[in-house]
């Protein structure tokens, strides 16, 4: 955990020192948005405050989301629960997903490219290395990115009390969409 | 005896023949796949649980039964996509890796992509693997290697640790890990409680070449290994240690794509120099000769039968593997006149020319050189019989009319054999042994000959002779010493002699159905089994003889010579081919015209010889054939189900097994999975329920159309030349369901619903009758009334009184109310045995009756009769009724002028006749008990299940009728 956030560190900082002369874009605008369907209760909460970068030289990219950024809840104690009793906001407050691009295509071009990002999504804390597909829609010096993956609570150690169990998906679903601009 | 003692010493003129091996390799059959004209080109192959053959080609998957290839197809009918990888995992799940890096898995039928949410590689799909723990690995060339494990997809590469993420070939060692073979070298990689672990082998471990292309299972944890351009090596997973073979030192035959280990032998499958064949036991190579065109190939696999199959760019190629071996003779004799043939303990093969010389062949890698031994005395037209290499390694050669050689086989030094003069001109029929002894069968006399210790051949041998007369005759084609120590001779015409311990026992007609006996052998079991000239061949298991002929399964009588092969098995030789008889299965095989052989020399009982291994040679149009008995294989086709149709459309054979009655046009498509020879396949069926008898058939589908319910067994047997002992069985068992008309509970129903039916019929017409019954009775009861009523004595008495009174007064009246009297009386009898009539014939009679009664109460008594004349047309009445109900309003009532009697008839509702008067009662009641009223009320009921109602407020009475139409 804390070595990922050190390397997203770092390489957000680095990025933003290596100047103009690397193709780095960084997210100017971006949301992510979670879906949890239970049978008994529908949650959904988003946050406009993701933040990354991708480096289409070396088709690596880091995404960080601030966990208390999230809004939308269905009431100010369930976002209350969430960050508390799940997330555990105040140990864990940011979750990440870094990592290469799989796919060996050239994103300097335009064009719309659907690739396949290999990485480490940290969330609660724990790591999972997962790939994940998204769209990438590369216009002149921006990029669009649009993503639908899912989360296995269990993968990240996030418990459900069993009072709740019927209110929580096991299986969350995340989109994404991002823009981002050249540095 | 001109050369009677005389010892050669060696005068050979020796010529060497170069010849190349150029032969193709018997058994070679190439398959092409042709679509819309077009030649499809093969990727991959896989061989099914069942032996079933699965090709990956530029237009998807096709499977192939030995004759045709069928299509599967994609879930959407016009899709197609090149296929680079085959696998059938561990739960039964057919797997097709793409060029394009898609993946699709075979559902109901057809193959659906498989789409995780982490999308699909990019990149070719090079090979799948199962690790035994539910994770299924796909190797991508590009992109490294993925796992997919708890529905999800998860990727090995260079980030990893993987040495270089073009992953070519995968394949599971012994200990569960993952061997990759990649472009830098093999990487063993496992997961360990989530945890990706990476250990590469590269040059530095010893590997003789970065690019691995192929990793080939060679039991106990250890494989071989294709390279790129170093050849091959072994890799021991244990111990880690890679051994080089020679070959591979200079290694020239380019790219390894494909490597296959067949029990001692490797085969490797190259990019450029076709297929070739490594021993483990010489650690040589030789090249296996397909079709020239045959340069790249690959995906060797092995099938049930051990023949070995590949892809070429020609498409699929079938060989025999190392079953059949073909070695072309140098100088190539024309095979009729290769009269003996024998392989030495050097591997040498010797064999006589049309010049009656001995050949004895000398192979250099690919090329074979012969050379000449001139015998004396030897010309084209004295003929070389048989040939025997004993145990001290010397070659006898038997000759017709020119006695018996004994030769060295390296320094070619021979002698004649000349320990009795006899033997010296002698006709030798053929040379045999056993151990020390060696039996030679000539037509002076047959004899056994010890053999010295050592392998000189210049000394002296002892023989005894056998005495002729006691074999039965000197014509013995074969001696033959078997384990137990008995001594058999096969004789012409006299049938087989056994001799034991100088006892004689004598096998012929009728026992045996032809006498002439050409060979002899034992099988592992110590049976003896011989071969005659035109019955088969028979087996002797000490108790019986048993006979085998073309309805045991024999492709031919004719038969010539019989071994018995390193496996046990009795190799049968005849004209057309060979028959391999497993003599504790029963089960034959043969091979024929379509393994590429043709005339075989089945007339030259020495042209079949038994190599040192083991193996067979004969000789044939195309060279020496070597047979080599299979390991491991299946001696018969194995029967399978691959449809069954309902109306021509696939149903799902595991989980549809019942139908309804109209589902009764049932299609079985079969097969009998035998790549060796799918044309000797026959198929025999039965439709138990239907049929009580197999039916023997070549086709492989059957319709069954309108079927009958019930229930069914398919089964089907497939077995080669009819031969169906021990054939593999596959069934299909399924039920038609009977109409639901035809079904218990139906009928049962049915039968129930017809009882009570009858039951309620019965019920009701003895309701019926009883109510008819009681009507009669209520009617005569009724009718008496009247009559009693009419017959009252008051009444006539009044009505007497009136009448007399009338004359009286006024005589005219009085005829007139006679007339009226009558009428009353004639209505009266006239109605009386009617059930109803109409309302107006009542009215009409009431109007009778009131002309009589008012001629005696006059103005006192009256009648309102409120009914129209079509009321009374449509209404009918019970006769009599409105009669009783007057007559009761008169008897119940005084009548006078203080208070007269008005009786009103009128139709309420439409539904009741109302008679209505007002009461007056009379002091002194009437008797009678109201019978009359109460009659009326049931005869009523009777005739309609709308009551008669009685109003009683004591002013009025009125009584209600139902209105009867």
């Amino acid at each position: 955990m804390l070595r990922s956030i050190v390397a997203i560190t770092c390489f957000l900082v680095l990025g933003m020192q290596e100047g103009k002369s690397q193709p780095v874009y960084n997210i100017s605008n971006g949301t992510i948005h979670f879906r949890s369907d239970a049978p008994l209760e529908l949650i959904t909460a988003a946050s406009r405050e993701l933040k990354g970068k991708v480096d289409i030289s070396k088709k690596t990219f880091a995404f960080m989301v601030k966990i208390l950024s999230f809004n939308g809840f269905n009431s100010p104690l369930q976002k209350e629960h969430f960050n508390e009793n799940y997330m555990e906001s105040g140990q864990y407050p940011t979750a990440s997903f870094s990592g290469k691009i799989i796919e060996d295509i050239d994103l300097t071009h335009d064009g719309v490219y659907t690739v396949r990002a290999k990485g480490n999504l940290v969330i609660h804390g724990v790591s999972q290395e997962r790939i994940i597909k998204c769209e990438l829609d590369v216009k002149n010096s921006s990029i669009a990115i649009s993503s639908n993956f899912t989360v296995l609570l269990a993968d990240h150690n996030i418990a459900i009390p069993k009072i709740v169990h019927e209110k929580l998906a096991s299986e969350i679903k995340v989109e994404v969409k991002a823009s981002l601009e050249l540095q | 005896m001109r050369n009677h003692a005389i010892r050669f010493i060696v005068t050979i003129y020796c010529i060497c023949i170069a010849h190349t091996i150029a032969a193709q390799s018997p058994g070679y059959k190439s398959f092409r796949i042709e679509k819309e004209n077009r030649f499809v080109q093969i990727n991959c192959l896989l061989k099914d649980y069942n032996g079933y053959l699965f090709v990956g080609t530029d237009d998807g998957i096709y499977t192939f039964d030995g004759d045709k290839f069928n299509r599967i197809p994609f879930e959407d009918n016009n899709k197609t996509d090149t296929v680079t990888a085959l696998f059938r995992d561990g739960e039964g799940i057919l797997w097709a890796g793409f060029l394009n890096g898609k993946i699709a898995r075979l559902r109901h039928k057809s193959l659906q992509y498989f789409e995780p949410e982490e999308g699909h590689p990019q990149q070719k799909i090079a090979a799948f693997l199962n690790d035994g723990s539910h994770k299924t690995w796909f190797a991508s060339n590009g992109e490294g290697l993925y796992y997919y494990a708890n529905n999800r997809v998860n990727l090995i590469n260079s980030d990893d640790g993987l040495s270089d993420d073009h992953v070519s070939c995968l394949q599971l060692s012994a200990k569960g890990d993952v061997l990759a073979g990649t472009d830098q070298g093999i990487n063993i990689c496992s997961i360990q409680q989530n945890k990706k672990l990476v250990r590469t082998i590269g040059p530095a471990q010893g590997l003789p070449d970065y690019i691995v292309t192929s990793i080939a299972a060679a039991g106990n944890d250890r494989y071989w290994v294709g390279t790129q351009e170093k050849g091959f090596c072994f890799y021991d997973h244990v111990s880690g240690k890679i051994t080089i073979p020679a070959v591979s030192a200079n290694w020239n035959y380019g790219q390894v794509n494909s490597i296959l280990q067949d029990q001692q032998l490797v085969w490797i499958a190259t990019q450029d120099s076709g297929l070739l064949r490594y021993s483990i036991a010489t650690a040589t190579i030789e090249r296996v000769h397909l079709n020239v065109n045959d340069r790249h190939i690959s995906c060797l696999l092995r099938d049930n039968q051990g023949n070995i199959w590949l892809r070429s760019e020609n498409g699929l190629i079938r060989t025999s593997g190392d079953i059949l071996r073909l070695m072309p003779l140098p100088g190539t004799p024309a095979f009729e006149h290769v009269h003996v043939l024998l392989s030495d303990n050097k591997g040498h093969t010797w064999f006589n020319n049309e010049q009656n010389e001995l050949i004895k062949t000398i192979q250099v890698n690919d090329n074979i050189t012969g050379r000449k031994i001139q015998l004396p005395g030897l010309t084209e037209k004295t003929d070389i019989t048989s040939l025997y290499q004993d145990v001290n390694g010397n070659i006898w050669v038997g000759t017709m009319g020119r006695g018996i050689f004994l030769l060295s086989p390296e320094s070619l030094a021979y002698r004649s054999f000349d320990e009795h003069p006899r033997f010296i001109n002698a006709s030798v029929l053929s040379i045999n042994g056993s151990g020390r002894n060696v039996f030679v069968s000539c037509l002076e006399g047959s004899m056994e000959i010890q053999l010295p210790e050592t392998s000189d051949i210049h000394q002296r041998y002892t023989y005894t002779d056998f005495d002729g007369k006691k074999i039965g005759t000197n014509y013995v084609y074969c001696i033959y010493k078997d384990s137990k120590g008995r001594t058999w001779f096969a004789t012409d015409g006299k049938g087989l002699t056994l001799m034991q311990q100088s006892h004689y026992s004598y096998y012929t007609q009728p026992l045996l159905k032809d006498d002439r006996i050409y060979s002899i052998t034992e099988d592992k079991q110590g049976n003896i089994w011989f071969s005659t000239a035109n019955a088969g061949i028979y087996k002797y298991d000490g108790h019986t003889f048993f006979n085998y002929g073309t309805n045991e399964g024999l492709s031919d009588l004719n038969i010539s010579v019989l071994r018995t092969d390193w496996l046990g098995h009795i190799v049968i030789v005849h004209k057309k081919g060979l028959d391999i008889l497993d003599p504790v299965s029963g089960n034959i095989t043969y091979i024929t015209g379509n393994q590429g052989i043709a005339y075989i020399n089945a007339e030259d009982l020495g042209a079949v010889s038994k190599d040192t291994a083991g193996n067979i040679l004969v000789s044939t149009r195309n060279g020496v054939l070597t047979y080599t008995a299979p390991e491991n294989v299946l001696e018969k086709p194995t029967a399978l189900i691959e449809s069954v149709q309902l109306f021509l459309a696939d149903i799902d054979t595991a989980t549809q097994h019942r139908f309804r009655s109209d589902e009764n046009n049932f299609t079985f498509n079969f097969t009998g999975l035998y790549y060796t020879a799918p044309d000797q396949v026959y198929y025999k069926y039965k439709l138990e329920g239907l049929d009580s008898n197999w039916i023997i058939t070549r086709d492989r589908s059957k319709t069954f159309p309108r079927l009958a319910p019930g229930k069914y067994v398919f089964r089907i047997q497939a077995a080669l030349n009819k031969n169906f002992i021990n054939a593999s069985e596959a069934l299909y068992a399924f039920e038609i369901k009977q109409s639901f008309y035809k079904t218990y509970w139906f009928i049962g129903g049915c039968i129930l619903l017809a009882a009570l039916l009858i039951y309620w019929y019965f019920k009701s017409r003895e309701k019926e009758l009883k109510r008819i019954e009681r009507l009669r009775q209520e009617k005569i009861q009724f009718q008496f009334e009247v009559l009693r009523n009419q017959v009252n004595p008051h009444f006539l008495f009044n009505s007497f009184n009136t009448l007399i009174s009338t004359i009286e007064d006024d005589p005219k009246n009085a005829a007139e109310y006679a007339t009226q009297l009558s009428d009353f009386f004639r209505n009266v009898v006239n109605q009386r045995d009617k059930d109803i009539i109409s309302l107006k014939d009542e009215i009409n009679s009431l109007h009778t009756y009131f002309y009589l009664q008012q001629k005696r109460y006059g103005s006192n008594l009256k009648c309102e009769i409120n009914i129209s004349d079509v009321q009374q047309e449509t209404y009918m009445i019970p006769p009599l009724t409105l009669q009783l109900l007057v007559e009761n309003a008169v008897k119940h009532n005084a009548v006078s002028k203080e208070t007269p009697l008005l009786i009103s008839l009128f139709i309420s509702d439409e539904k009741y006749l109302d008679i209505s008067n007002n009461i007056n009662p009379k002091i002194n009641k009437a008797g009678g008990a109201g019978m009359g009223l109460q009659n009326i009320i049931n005869r009523y009921r009777l005739l309609t299940d709308t009551p008669v109602k009685v109003y009683n407020d004591q002013e009025y009475f009125i009584v209600s009728l139902p209105l009867l139409r």
